[in-house]
């Protein structure tokens, strides 16, 4: 491993850019992740930095259950962000459904059927500290070695 | 205060390794916080009331282990820790929270009826509900493939082309009445209460 590729490493690992998408939630997701931006939690003082742009973020969080206008619009968004990049799903919604997976609701779950989901965190909503510590548990290995890992394989 | 003051107090150890280094969030929950249902090392007797009561779809499964005891299995992603299943187990099967501490302190008790609501708009008496309701078949075996039946001792029966509910009491809440009408005519109210029991 050549020296630019650790100084990479350790940077990716320190300074995580976040966009989040709200994919038809009922908002409380929502508020837990605006509780981590909080001073109890806290989130900068991990590196970790919002901007509602996914051509800015590393990292989207993603939130709701897959409304039918998000169909087209999700997979679309994913290929606006740059690489290095993942998604990380937030509540029992993207994976399941939760309370609207019922007979007749206008929902698509999971979200991991569109795009590529590297951590999904469960919770009806997840606890901020939950929220926090996934994100910090995937952060060491998500993005490391990404030029040795991607080499010969479209960006 | 002057200038020396401002760098005696930035000039601390503390204060330059707590702005150089992450501080550490507060990331244990707090012990009345409701986590996932974990298992105690009570036997489960299969009476699926915490199945009943789940307000979650496909949140909670009663499997049967190689050794033939029951158990209860949360499954996460659908699970919303509302800690009803907790509440409701008269073995005290699952734990989550301080929720037992408190149930056994205070003498709480959930309540639950079952209501079984046909919506008259959409019934069109096809019987399906009244032939897969298994309270139904075991007071009623010989119900015919209408959901008619001669005796009015059943949950409910069909009777001049409409589903009647005879008697709710029996209703146990499994759903399956819900599951199987084709109109969506078919609703299971739950009601749960909590009480206070007395000699606390």
């Amino acid at each position: 491993m050549t020296l630019l590729q650790r100084i990479k490493n350790a940077v990716r690992k320190r300074s995580i850019h976040i966009c989040y998408v709200n994919t038809g939630s009922c908002n409380g997701c929502d508020i837990e992740i605006l509780a981590c931006l909080s001073p109890r939690y806290d989130i900068e003082q991990y590196g970790i930095y919002v901007h509602n742009n996914p051509r800015e973020a590393d990292v989207i969080l993603i939130t709701g259950a897959m409304s039918a206008q998000w169909i087209d619009k999700l997979p679309d968004l994913w290929d606006r962000v740059p690489g290095p990049k993942a998604a990380v799903t937030i509540g029992n919604c993207p994976i399941s459904g939760c309370a609207f997976n019922r007979p007749g609701s206008l929902i698509d779950p999971p979200v991991s059927k569109y795009i590529p989901v590297a951590a999904a965190i469960p919770g009806c909503p997840p606890r901020p500290t939950e929220i926090i510590s996934a994100i910090l548990n995937v952060a060491d290995t998500l993005f490391e070695n990404y030029e040795i890992k991607s080499r010969g394989k479209k960006p | 205060m002057g200038v020396a003051a401002y760098i005696r107090e930035f000039a601390r150890f503390d204060w330059l390794k707590k702005f150089f280094t992450a501080k550490t969030a507060p990331l244990a929950s707090p012990l009345h916080f409701h986590g996932f249902p974990e298992l105690t090392s009570t036997e489960c007797t299969n009476c699926l009331k915490c199945r009943m009561i789940c307000p979650a779809p496909g949140a909670i499964e009663i499997v049967q282990r190689r050794d033939g005891k029951w158990e209860p299995q949360i499954v996460p992603g659908h699970c919303f820790r509302c800690g009803y299943c907790v509440e409701i187990c008269p073995e005290e099967v699952l734990t989550s929270g301080d929720i037992l501490v408190k149930r056994r302190e205070q003498n709480l008790a959930f309540t639950h009826e079952f209501e079984v609501m046909v919506d008259t708009n959409f019934c069109m008496g096809c019987g399906n509900c009244c032939t897969a309701c298994p309270v139904n078949r075991e007071i009623d075996p010989g119900m015919g493939a209408g959901g008619t039946s001669t005796t009015d001792t059943v949950l409910m029966r069909i009777v001049g082309g409409r589903n009647t509910v005879q008697h709710n009491d029996l209703c146990k809440g499994c759903k399956v009445c819900e599951d199987t009408c084709p109109n969506g005519a078919m609703h299971v109210v739950r009601r749960v209460e909590a009480v206070q029991k007395e000699g606390c």
